[in-house]
């Protein structure tokens, strides 16, 4: 067994497959950069740098840091809004991303040959067009719904800055009741970082793994679009 | 309810000028953050509503609202009583004792039913049958149903009414509970803080008896008048924070020149209160204006979200006491890289045994 | 039972009426109380019931040391702040923190100002009305009213105009038929013996109190950010001072702590002392209430002039014990010796391993455990008559090597008059001097409320001998406030124990602590009003209240006025007695 998703396309034919269309990959990267800006000047907010002397009238250091964080929150999240948009109009590859297919039995086998295949109990290489059950799983959940709480906590927290009956606060405040209190939003908004950032540490070294080692392009398909396949042996 | 006094009656007959009255209603729609247009209503109000009863019940706490209260300036909290309300059971305050005292609870059920406001200080505990706060001989909880089902209105005083407070923090061993998950079918105004500011609390009375309703509540159920700021959006050491001036610890030269109070502890970016606008016992000052970091006291649950000297506080979930999110996600991300790691390794060993045969994924 | 003598040389009989007060108003929290009263109407018995528990002894479990301020000074938002300076006291004493002199001198002004604020509110607006008849205040003349006045101090709101608006506010207020807090009460009985000049005076500044206490809190605000409760921190206090400086405590807030001084003496020396002698002298002969006054007493000490030395000879008001009345004699108390202090369950609702024991606080256990006795009437949800042969109180029983003692600011009053304080001896002779007394006639409720008064006058003076201190020191060039050398728990033992004392409004507070591994093992706390509240112990010793309340006559069984004069003479606090 060496295929998961129902590919229209055999991946034994060893042509190459235009898989992440132009939205996709520039969202890939976009989302990158401004998540990577918001979980340094997050990690900055929660965690101030050392305390500098001078007139406050002369500094803004952690006004610009929570500036940085803001601008990069709107990059992320109208990101998403448009990424949600392209799954509706692209390509098939393009709504994987949204819809784990729990309902198909091959996907099912997919994904515990997957994790058998990570726990070295199978030398079987598994093979995927768009992505593989397991990182389905992993980007589902920690990218799809970790990005979804990160906008949700971030802008009930943001609502409460621009104050009461503000747009942000309109369209998110309900979440703060909702956990609990203003200081538990904040907690898990951090700790909503803490996970994700542990999802890019793993999508990053599988995405490099997979390039070195895999039957199939991984690094350059997210560069360039295209699915490239390999001999299978190197 | 016709042989009673309305207020401006009341206060005309202490001896209180029409112009004083009026400054007096000016004055409570300025502490109201309202424009002069409602002075007049406010006038209004006093002048043609009678004196409006209030029956102050107690459960566990620690009577600091009833001291907060009795600090207010404007209005005297004397006027309060003695003009505004008819403050006619308070167990704290109360010239009678024993049954004469419980007397009145049913006197008010009956002479005013449906028509006064029960103002409820602490909570009552659930477990051992309520009888961990007895009155009477008989729990708290059941005397406050009963007054509640008569009453008009609840104020929920404090953050012991308003969210249990101190005695429900974790392991909470009364289950004391606040005055909402109680009682559910009256108006419930919140008014909390650890305690509330005297002039917040006597704005609030101040607001239900001129206009004989709740004030415009947010979505947790607190006026908005006092409670839609969080404290650090007013703070005055905001420009501190916002240049990275911190006090790194106590009495520190940071401390000296008024830095912010943001790396010992301070939860004004998460607390909702007055504090900084308003501020304490006439203005005067508040915990952050003396040195000390907000406690965070007019939140749900302060107590169980960790130090107060951190900024980074806990979850909530963690049963032990004080895991912080960055102690957790600090924890995990490490271990996600080792794990990466020892599985690049496992991978090239593996790779190496068998070379000849290859494999592949992506992700 | 009927008839039974207590080891503590007490006659108890319980075999006349029954007389419940449930709830004891004008205090803090919930207390009950029920007598036995012979055929003359004399209290033959006494049950006191301490009627809530929060559990912050179980609540403070686990968390951090620094933390605890905050939570135990919710124990009491009337004696405000006493429970966070205890707090802290014992974090600094179990991790070896010494604070530095200013912390010492604000925090004795903190603690001199919540006494003179608490005592000054409960003598107008908590224990007054025991002997005030407000409705006769509008038979006054107020031309005689401002004589008397005029007579008995310099205070200078004292012309019949103003006496007169008073009186004519309160008589609509009457005339309005909604009675407000005053409504129910014993108004005209034969109990209250003021006449009506002496009522409209005390009622006058029954508001004119409500109105100053507010000044004097003012003193918490500026050091501590508000009141009630102030902020406190472990190695000092949280406020900073730079004198030239704007952005902490400087030259303004400083004056204004001065100024405030200076009214808080004046209100306490021209009105309360005046109306404490005033009404004193028409209840002379009301000398019941003794109880365990004439006994026990029992006072750690307060006020150390020094940062950092707590022996006796430091103390602005020294402490100690005295037992079986013996003035000529004060026993050192040592809060750390396992043998001194001890709480005993037999009567209270918690469980012990052994109930006949007693446990030193550090090895203090708090277990709750409701259970009436085979004796109650009633339900468990209602309950009629309590039985005080079994557990009867959510308050524990505290004893000094073995006695219950009565603590508060009539046993501070006494320990200090036998040790010889100058200061305090010239304040008791002289009262009673001027009342014409023998010193025995203190051994009595108003002795207590008598010592009350005079404490309040010796603390607001206090305040400005440790603020003229605190500017010496400043003007010496030492402005340092905290020592945070042992902040950080990297720096404190795997294991230690600490004990804090203050002596509270109420009386002797203390918080002993356990620390292990940078957490709170045990969190203790032995309160002024559990010593004075307690229920009987295993031996059979009553306590302060029930013992107090003993041999006096009621006038009118079904108007309890004699129960509330002896009780709030103690200024009970129910939410600290079981915290
Ligand atoms: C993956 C995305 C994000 C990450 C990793 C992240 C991370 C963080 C972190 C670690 C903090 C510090 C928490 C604290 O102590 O206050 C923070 C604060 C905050 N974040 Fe985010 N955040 C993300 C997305 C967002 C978004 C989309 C918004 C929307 C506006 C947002 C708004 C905020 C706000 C308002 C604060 C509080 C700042 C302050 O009070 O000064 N965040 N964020
Ligand atoms: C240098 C950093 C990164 C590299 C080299 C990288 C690489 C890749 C690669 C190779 C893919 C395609 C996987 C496939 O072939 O199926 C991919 C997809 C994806 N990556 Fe990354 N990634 C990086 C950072 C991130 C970060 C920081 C995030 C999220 C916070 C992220 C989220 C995603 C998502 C959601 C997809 C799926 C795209 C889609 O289906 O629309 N990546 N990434
Ligand atoms: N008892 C007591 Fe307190 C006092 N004083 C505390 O320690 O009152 Ni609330
Ligand atoms: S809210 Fe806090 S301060 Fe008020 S009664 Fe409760 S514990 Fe005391
Ligand atoms: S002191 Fe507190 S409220 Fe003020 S700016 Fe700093 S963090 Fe915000
Ligand atoms: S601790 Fe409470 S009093 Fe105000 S500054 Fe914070 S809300
Ligand atoms: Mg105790």
């Amino acid at each position: 067994m060496n295929s998961t998703a129902a590919a229209p396309h055999d991946p034994a034919s060893r042509e190459p497959v235009y898989v992440f269309e132009v939205p996709v990959r520039v969202w890939h990267w976009l989302h990158t950069f401004s998540f990577l800006a918001l979980a340094v000047s997050g990690y900055l907010i929660a965690n101030p740098l050392p305390s500098i002397g001078g007139e406050a009238s002369d500094h803004f250091l952690m006004g610009n840091i929570r500036l940085v964080h803001f601008i990069a929150a709107y990059v992320f999240a109208i990101g998403f809004a448009v990424r949600i948009y392209w799954a509706l109009v692209g390509n098939r590859y393009a709504r994987e991303l949204f819809i784990l297919p729990i309902w198909r039995g091959d996907w099912w086998c997919g994904l515990l040959h997957e994790i058998r295949f990570y726990l070295f109990l199978s030398k079987d290489t598994p093979v995927s067009l768009g992505h593989n059950p397991l990182a389905q799983v992993a980007m589902f959940l920690f990218n799809v719904l970790g990005t979804l709480f990160m906008i949700g906590t971030g802008f009930a927290l943001y609502g409460q800055a621009l104050g009461i009956g503000s747009w942000a606060d309109r369209l998110f405040g309900w979440i703060i009741p909702l956990i609990g209190s203003e200081a538990l939003v904040r907690n898990w908004h951090i700790m909503g970082m803490w996970l994700m950032l542990v999802f890019v540490i793993i999508h990053i070294y599988m995405a490099v793994r997979a390039d070195i080692m895999g039957r199939t392009s991984s690094v350059s398909t997210i560069i360039g679009g295209w699915r490239l396949f390999r001999n299978g042996r190197r | 309810m016709g042989d009673q006094q309305t207020f401006y009656e009341a206060m005309r007959e202490h001896g209180i000028t029409r112009r004083s009255f009026l400054k007096f209603c000016s004055l409570t729609a300025a502490g109201l953050g309202m424009g002069p247009e409602f002075a007049g209503k406010i006038a209004h109000a006093l002048e043609t509503k009678p004196r409006t009863p209030v029956i102050w019940l107690h459960g566990l706490e620690c009577t600091c609202c009833s001291e907060s209260f009795i600090r207010s300036g404007h209005p005297l909290a004397a006027d309060v009583i003695l003009s505004m309300i008819s403050l006619d059971y308070d167990d704290t305050l109360m010239a009678a004792a024993g049954y004469q005292a419980e007397e009145i609870l049913e006197q008010t059920v009956q002479k005013y039913d449906g028509n006064f406001i029960l103002a409820c200080e602490g909570n009552p505990p659930l477990n051992e049958d309520g009888m961990y706060c007895i009155q009477g001989g008989k729990p708290y909880i059941e005397k406050l149903r009963y007054m509640a089902s008569h009453c008009k209105a609840i104020i929920a005083w404090g953050s012991c009414a308003s969210w249990g407070c101190v005695q429900a923090a974790r392991p909470n061993p009364t289950r004391a509970t606040p005055i909402h998950k109680v009682i559910h079918d009256k108006p419930i105004v919140k008014v909390p803080g650890c305690p509330p500011i005297a002039e917040v609390m006597t704005g609030v009375i101040t607001y239900m008896v001129a206009f004989g309703e709740l004030p415009e509540l947010d979505r947790q159920g607190r006026p908005k008048m006092f409670y839609s700021q969080r404290l650090h959006d007013k703070c005055y050491r905001r420009p501190h924070f916002d240049a990275g001036q911190f006090v790194e610890r106590f009495d520190d030269e940071g401390a000296r020149k008024g830095y912010c109070l943001y790396k010992v502890g301070c939860k004004g970016p998460t607390t909702h209160n007055a504090c900084s606008t308003v501020e304490w016992n006439g203005g005067l000052s508040w915990p952050v204006k003396s040195g000390h970091g907000c406690l965070g006291c007019a939140e749900d649950n302060f107590w169980d979200r960790g130090s107060f000297y951190s900024a980074v506080t806990n979850l909530g979930v963690t049963g032990g006491v004080e895991a912080t999110a960055d102690d957790i996600g600090e924890v995990l991300a490490g271990a996600a890289a080792i794990g990466v790691a020892a599985h690049a390794a496992a991978s090239v060993v593996s790779h190496m045994k068998d070379g000849s045969k290859g494999d592949s994924s992506h992700d | 039972m009927t008839k039974q003598v207590t080891p503590n040389g007490f006659t108890l009989d319980d075999s006349g009426q029954r007389v419940v007060v449930d709830p004891i108003c004008r205090i803090e929290g919930h207390l009950r109380i029920e007598v036995n009263l012979d055929e003359n109407n004399v209290i033959r018995n006494a049950v006191s019931t301490g009627a809530m528990w929060r559990g912050l002894e179980v609540i403070l479990k686990g968390r951090d040391p620094r933390d605890a301020w905050a939570f135990t000074e919710r124990i009491c938002g009337v004696c405000t702040g006493v429970h966070a300076l205890t707090s802290v006291r014992a974090v600094e004493d179990a991790l070896g923190i010494d604070i530095p002199a200013n912390a010492n001198s604000i925090r004795n002004l903190m603690l001199l100002a919540q006494h003179t604020q608490d005592h000054l509110v409960h003598f107008y607006h908590l224990h007054a009305l025991d002997w005030v008849d407000v409705v006769s205040a509008l038979k006054a003349d107020p031309r005689a009213t401002s004589e008397l006045q005029r007579s008995i101090s310099n205070w200078p709101k004292s012309s019949p105009g103003y006496f007169r608006d008073v009186q004519a506010r309160l008589k609509r207020f009457v005339e309005s038929g909604q009675l407000g807090p005053f409504s129910n009460a014993y108004w005209g009985s034969a109990a209250y013996r003021l006449p009506p000049e002496a009522n409209l005076m005390a009622v006058t500044h029954y508001l004119e109190a409500l109105d100053f206490q507010r000044e004097i809190v003012k003193i918490h605000t500026i050091f501590g950010g508000r009141n009630p409760h102030p902020n406190w921190v472990v190695g000092g206090v949280p406020c900073s001072i730079d004198v030239n400086g704007d952005g902490s405590i400087n030259m303004e807030w400083l004056n204004l702590v001065s100024s405030i001084i200076d009214q808080s003496i004046t209100f306490i020396d021209q009105v309360y002392i005046p109306d404490l002698k005033a009404i004193a002298s028409f209840y002379k002969d009301w000398t019941y209430g003794g109880g365990l006054s004439g006994k026990n007493l029992l006072s750690y000490g307060e006020y150390p002039d020094h940062p950092n030395d707590w022996s006796q000879a430091n103390m602005l008001q020294p402490g100690g014990a005295i037992l079986d009345g013996d003035l000529s004699k004060v026993h050192e108390v040592d809060v750390r010796d396992p043998e001194q202090v001890q709480e005993f369950v037999a009567h209270s609702w918690y469980s012990y391993p052994d109930e006949k024991q007693g446990l030193h606080p550090w090895d203090g256990i708090t277990e709750p455990h409701f259970e009436l006795g085979p004796n109650f009437k009633g339900t468990k949800t209602n309950i009629e008559q309590i039985d005080e042969g079994a557990k009867y109180s959510f308050i524990k029983a505290p004893r000094w090597r073995g006695h219950a003692m009565e603590v508060g600011p009539l046993a501070r009053y006494v320990v200090a008059y036998a040790r010889g304080h100058e200061e305090i001896r010239d304040q008791v002779d002289g009262l009673l001097h001027d009342l014409g007394l023998p010193l025995p006639a203190i051994f009595s409720t108003l002795g207590r409320t008598a010592a009350r008064g005079l404490e309040c006058s010796f603390t607001a003076h206090k305040m400005r001998y440790v603020f003229d201190q605190l500017m010496a020191n400043l003007k010496a060039g030492d402005t340092a406030t905290a020592n945070m050398d042992k902040w950080e728990p990297d720096t404190w033992p795997a294991q230690t124990r600490g004990v804090g004392h203050v002596e509270a409004p109420r009386g002797a507070l203390g918080h002993w602590i356990h620390i292990k591994d940078g957490k709170l093992e045990n969190y203790q706390a032995v309160v002024p009003t559990t010593w004075n509240a307690s229920p009987r112990d295993p031996a059979g010793n009553i306590g302060a209240y029930e013992a107090a309340l003993l041999g006096t006559p009621m006038v009118d069984a079904e108007q309890p006025v004699e129960i509330l004069r002896t009780i709030h003479s103690f200024d009970p606090c129910l939410a600290c007695s079981t915290h």
